[in-house]
């Protein structure tokens, strides 16, 4: 097992998002939570890579565990995260955000291979190497942002609603970089809204509903499920 | 009529490059933690005091080699360990910038009470950088000037190079434009704020060193040393390094100008019309990012 989260409970402030949430992420999958919004989705990503302060449980990561452990340490070990935002550097060049991007120890050593393959995973970065990050469409600074989480050399992605915000084409886009990115061995725990595109490439899916995870199991399982059929799969 | 305008001119120069070297400071500081060191100006006459200190009673060899060499490290570790056991453990809190200001604010005034509980009431002189003239053409510059510019450049070119140049530098400007961002690439946000606040108090500390040879160390100096840098950062625009660089020339320019044409006593009002200006017609300042 990669990742295993065992009874997390998160909190912001007052409010307790998640309650007790357990989830395996095995070596080389995609994982994909499907969820509402605002019930606690992106408050796992947070949880698991040391951006949520109030947090009880479990979270090991090659058996380690790591719920104490800061953002930078989480980073070093390997887990990225992938905001739904993108949370560029809006007046820096596409360069100076993929470098760094490679700003933990560990990636430094692998900063010039990284960007090798990045930039033959995104061609059009490779074009826009000088232009500033706020002057990118979209779905560019999109695919910006996932490419400066890969620079950071990490074995695991964590990313927050890749298609939030895209065009159908660019989805369907994100989709195939997501599965090149798998391919490539990355293991990726993905959360998002109903989305085809995403979840077709799930080896397993959960559901967080008001911060429990009200359903585990693989797609067809998903379908055979009349709620989720109808509230998450939208069929 | 030509030459005192150059004159005036060179003046203004002057002044505006050590103002943008303690003006930079302050405007990188607010710019990574978004919260305002009213303690700035405090951390000026700090540098005055440590040159005084070194030179007069101590009267060490090497002298103002020795001060620089020395004021480097002691104003980085002032500056660390102000942010490092005061104002980080306010952002722990709800609304920590609005404390971090009360907080500054008071060390302010215990900072100045202190040097006057230390050094007495009265101002102390420090001996000149280097004496003598040096005349091209008609133009006729103190060497003192010429050295405090050409160290405020120094200065200035040292910052630039560091923070565009070095993993450091880059990081602040990281934690600068997006936290969260900075968060996420693994940056540690508390190492560099304290870097910062550091970097910043070298900044201002040396100016003090700089200035304080012209204008005395004087215990209360750090009131209008604080006005003149908040009003250039708000002036070339909150946070913007830029902005500060150009607003501090404008300043010292308008200072010389003003101070030589219509009298000393009018360079405080004109500076602080430029302030209100830019507040009602251009509130982000002159480079500053709505």
């Amino acid at each position: 097992m990669m990742l295993s989260i065992e009874n997390l409970n998160a909190y912001y402030g007052q409010a307790h998002v998640l309650k007790d949430v357990s989830i395996n992420v095995n070596k080389g999958e995609v994982v994909v939570m499907l969820g509402p919004n605002g019930h606690g989705k992106s408050t796992l990503l947070k949880s698991l890579c040391g951006m949520v302060d109030k947090k009880q449980g479990k979270i090991s990561y090659k058996d380690q565990d790591i719920i104490k452990l800061s953002s930078e340490k989480i980073v070093n070990m390997g887990i990225t995260y992938i905001a739904e935002n993108r949370e560029l550097f809006p007046y820096m060049s596409v360069m100076e955000n993929l470098k760094l991007g490679a700003y933990s120890k560990n990636a430094r050593k692998y900063e010039k291979e990284n960007l090798e393959k990045v930039f033959s995973l995104f061609p059009r970065l490779a074009q826009r190497k000088k232009q500033f990050a706020s002057t990118m469409s979209g779905g560019e600074a999109k695919m910006l942002a996932i490419a400066r989480g890969l620079m950071s050399n990490a074995d695991f992605l964590a990313i927050d609603e890749p298609s939030l915000g895209l065009q159908p084409n660019l989805r369907t886009e994100v989709a195939r970089i997501i599965k090149e990115i798998n391919n490539q061995g990355k293991t990726i725990l993905v959360v998002e809204q109903n989305i085809p595109q995403i979840t077709d490439l799930a080896d397993k899916l959960y559901v967080l509903e008001e911060g429990h995870i009200t359903f585990e199991g693989n797609k067809d399982d998903a379908l055979s499920n009349d709620h989720l059929k109808e509230i998450f799969l939208g069929m | 009529m030509l030459i005192e305008i150059i004159d005036v001119m060179i003046s203004g120069l002057l002044n505006g490059s050590v103002y943008a070297l303690m003006a930079i400071g302050l405007a990188l500081v607010y710019g990574v933690t978004k919260a305002f060191n009213f303690a700035y100006g405090s951390l000026y006459t700090m540098g005055g005091y440590f040159a005084w200190v070194f030179l007069v009673p101590l009267n060490l060899p090497g002298g103002y080699y020795t001060v620089f060499l020395t004021a480097i490290p002691f104003l980085f570790v002032v500056g660390f360990f102000l942010e490092k056991f005061l104002v980080a453990p306010l952002r722990k809190r709800s609304d920590w910038e609005m404390k971090a200001m009360m907080l500054t604010l008071g060390l302010a005034l215990f900072l100045d009470i202190g040097y006057i509980a230390i050094f007495g009431p009265r101002l102390k002189s420090l001996p000149d950088i280097v004496e003598g003239t040096l005349a091209i053409g008609p133009l006729v510059f103190m060497k003192q000037d010429l050295v405090i510019f050409v160290l405020s450049i120094t200065g200035l070119l040292c910052f630039a190079w560091l923070l565009n140049n070095t993993r450091v530098g880059m990081a602040v400007q990281a934690v600068a434009q997006n936290p969260a961002g900075a968060q996420i690439v693994g940056i540690p946000k508390e190492r560099v704020f304290a870097a910062t606040f550091a970097i910043s108090t070298i900044m201002v500390g040396i100016g003090g060193i700089l200035l304080s040879q012209k204008n005395f160390v004087n215990p209360q100096a750090s009131t209008g040393i604080m006005i003149k840098a908040w009003v250039i950062t708000a002036f070339g625009g909150m946070g913007s390094i830029k902005g500060s660089l150009y607003a501090a020339l404008i300043i010292g320019m308008l200072e010389a100008f003003v101070g030589y044409y219509l009298g000393m006593i009018h360079i405080d009002i004109a500076v602080l019309t430029v302030l209100l200006i830019t507040l009602a017609f251009r509130p982000q300042g002159l480079m500053g990012r709505e």
